[in-house]
Order: structure tokens, then sequence, then C-alpha cells
């Protein structure tokens, strides 16, 4: 049973959750500032429709409908960001801290990975989110989400190979 | 999947980038400042509101169509219009403004159902057998007020029924 949650709970969520919202937001943008202005309109909009914040899954699908709602509200800068996607551009700003040499390669072959392959492995890395709950997020089937993972997880290990 | 064991303990040790100072703020900022709107608008109080809504929505809209009723002509015994928009325009200078200053702009009456229920006969038979035909309406008030340019659109359902007087030969 969910249990009401005080103003101060919700804050000691979005503290605890925000880097990984935010990790998660940066699929549809490589502005940090625009992720977080995705993340904050998404918090608390999920706040705001009560919904308990154990469903994570609920949580990160606000905030991927809040990322697409903002896109297509703009046609111009959707366009834009997916010229970006597109053509595999790097992001500006860093998305990983404290990273030694190796970590920063892994952390550069994260970015590289397509988006769609991408937006899983976050998810259910950083997220621990399930493969069901990643495929009711993004709209896909169970078998896609795990495939996908599987292959983010090859292309990064095959990666990272040359270097150990 | 255990051969991706590795790679994935490798990954959770990759640290995301912590969140802004500025965004905790905004968003501690917008859990606060609606707190109070989240507590008028919980789903209890708020089924209250609606039943209240809906009972002023439905005593206003019955004060309007007494009201519109002045400005409805009946329609024709014989031959209704069936599923056209009758969009009357009512000149502005014809009636005089009320209270508020809105005048009476325009008023449509759309036909969407008609159905004829035949005929029917009086308990002693002895008036004329009637064919009572039932129609489903919309009709659409507007006023408008020509000082301010502000506008007042009604709309609400309405069932008429039409008897026609039938003679056999």
């Amino acid at each position: 049973m969910a249990s009401v949650l005080t103003e101060e709970d919700w804050k000691s969520c979005f503290t605890q959750l925000g880097p990984a919202l935010l990790l998660f937001a940066r699929r549809w943008t490589h502005s940090r500032v625009e992720a977080e202005d995705i993340v904050q309109e998404a918090f608390v909009r999920f706040w705001r429709r009560q919904h308990s914040i154990e469903n994570r899954a609920l949580l990160y699908a606000t905030v991927r409908s809040t990322a697409l709602d903002r896109l297509r509200s703009d046609q111009r800068r959707a366009r834009r960001e997916a010229t970006v996607a597109r053509d595999g551009a790097t992001h500006c700003e860093p998305q990983f801290t404290d990273l030694d040499e190796s970590q920063q390669v892994l952390a550069a072959a994260v970015e590289r990975l397509p988006d769609e392959q991408r937006e899983v492995v976050i998810l259910k890395i950083w997220n621990e989110l399930t493969f069901a709950e990643i495929a009711s997020v993004l709209e896909i089937s169970q078998n896609t989400a795990a495939s996908r993972y599987r292959y983010a997880l090859a292309t990064l290990r095959k990666t990272l190979q040359p270097h150990e | 999947m255990n051969d991706f064991s590795e790679i994935e303990a490798e990954l959770k040790k990759l640290r995301p980038a912590p969140i802004s100072q500025d965004l905790c703020a905004r968003v501690e900022r917008a859990l606060t400042s609606n707190v109070s709107t989240a507590a008028v608008f919980r789903r209890p109080k708020r089924r209250g509101n609606l039943w209240w809504s809906l009972g002023l929505s439905l005593a206003g809209a019955s004060a309007l169509v007494l009201l519109g009723l002045a400005f409805l002509e009946e329609a024709p015994l014989s031959t209704p219009h069936l599923n056209v928009a009758q969009d009357r325009s009512t000149p502005a200078t014809t009636v005089p403004p009320n209270d508020n200053g809105f005048r009476p702009a325009a008023l449509t009456r759309v036909v969407y159902q008609r159905r004829d229920e035949g005929l029917i006969f009086s308990p002693n038979q002895s008036e004329q057998p009637l064919r009572r035909v039932r129609y489903d309406t919309r009709e659409t008030m507007r006023w408008r007020n020509p000082q301010t340019g502000a506008s007042l659109r009604v709309s609400y359902p309405a069932e008429q029924v039409v008897l026609t007087p039938v003679s056999f030969q």
C-alpha cells in the first residue's frame, strides 16, 4: 500500500532519483538545461497526479512523455534535436562524474550507443528498472527491450576489450 | 546474461552527474507552492465539487433556457427541418440590452435525431388521431456585449414533441 508522502519525502525522493532522471531525460536533448527543465516538469506533474513514488515505471514514462510533448511543441527544435541525434554528435556536457581513465572510455562508449539502446541501458543500469518496466516506459515489448540491452552491452564490451 | 556481468558491474560504477542546486530549488519551490492546490483538489473533495458545480450548472442552464424561450421560435408543426443548423441572427437593435450589457447575438438549433412514434389516439377517441414525432435537438444561444466584446454562449440539449392531426379520407 502506498503511504501518504510528505513534502519532505518527495524532496528526498527527488534528490535520490534526480541524477538518474536527468540522465534519462538527456536522451531527448543534449542540453543539460533543457534536460533539467524536462525533469522538473515531469516530476512536478507526477507529484500533482498523486501517483505512488514506488511506481518508477510511471515516473520515467512521465519524463518521456514530457520530453516528447516539449519536442512536439516546438517543431524547429525537434528537427534540430533529431539532426543532432542522427549525426551522433557527442554530448557537450559530461553525464557522469568522478571518472578515472578507463571509466571515461566506458562513459564515452555509452554516449556513442544508438539512442534506443542507450535509453534501455540507462533505465536498466542506473534506474534499476526491470525489462517489463522498461517495456512499459518505452512502449516496446519486453523482448525488444532485452535484446536492445544485450546489443548495447555487447557493443560496450567490444569497445573496452582492446583497452583491457 | 552472465556473460555481461562484468560490463554491468563496470557500468554501475559510473555515477550520473548530480542534479544542480538550481534544479533542486526549483522543484522544491514547485512542491511547496502547490501544496494548497493539491489539498484543494484531493480526490474526495473533487467529487464533491463536481456535484456542486453540476447542480449549479443545471440550475444556471435551466434559468437560461427559460430566459431563452423568449427568443425561440416554435418549429413549424408540419415541416420541421431535419439535420440542418439554423443560425438565426437576431438584430441587436430589436432587443434591448440587459443589465450586463449583453445583447442576444445568435440562436442555433440543430436537429440531430427524429423519431416518428406513430399515431396516437385520445382515450375516448372523440378527437382526430395525431401523429407524434419527437425531435432531439441541441440549441445554442449566444449573447455579446458590444462594448466590451465579451461573449456568452450557452448550449443545451432539448427535446421537442410535435403532434400533427391526421385525417382519413
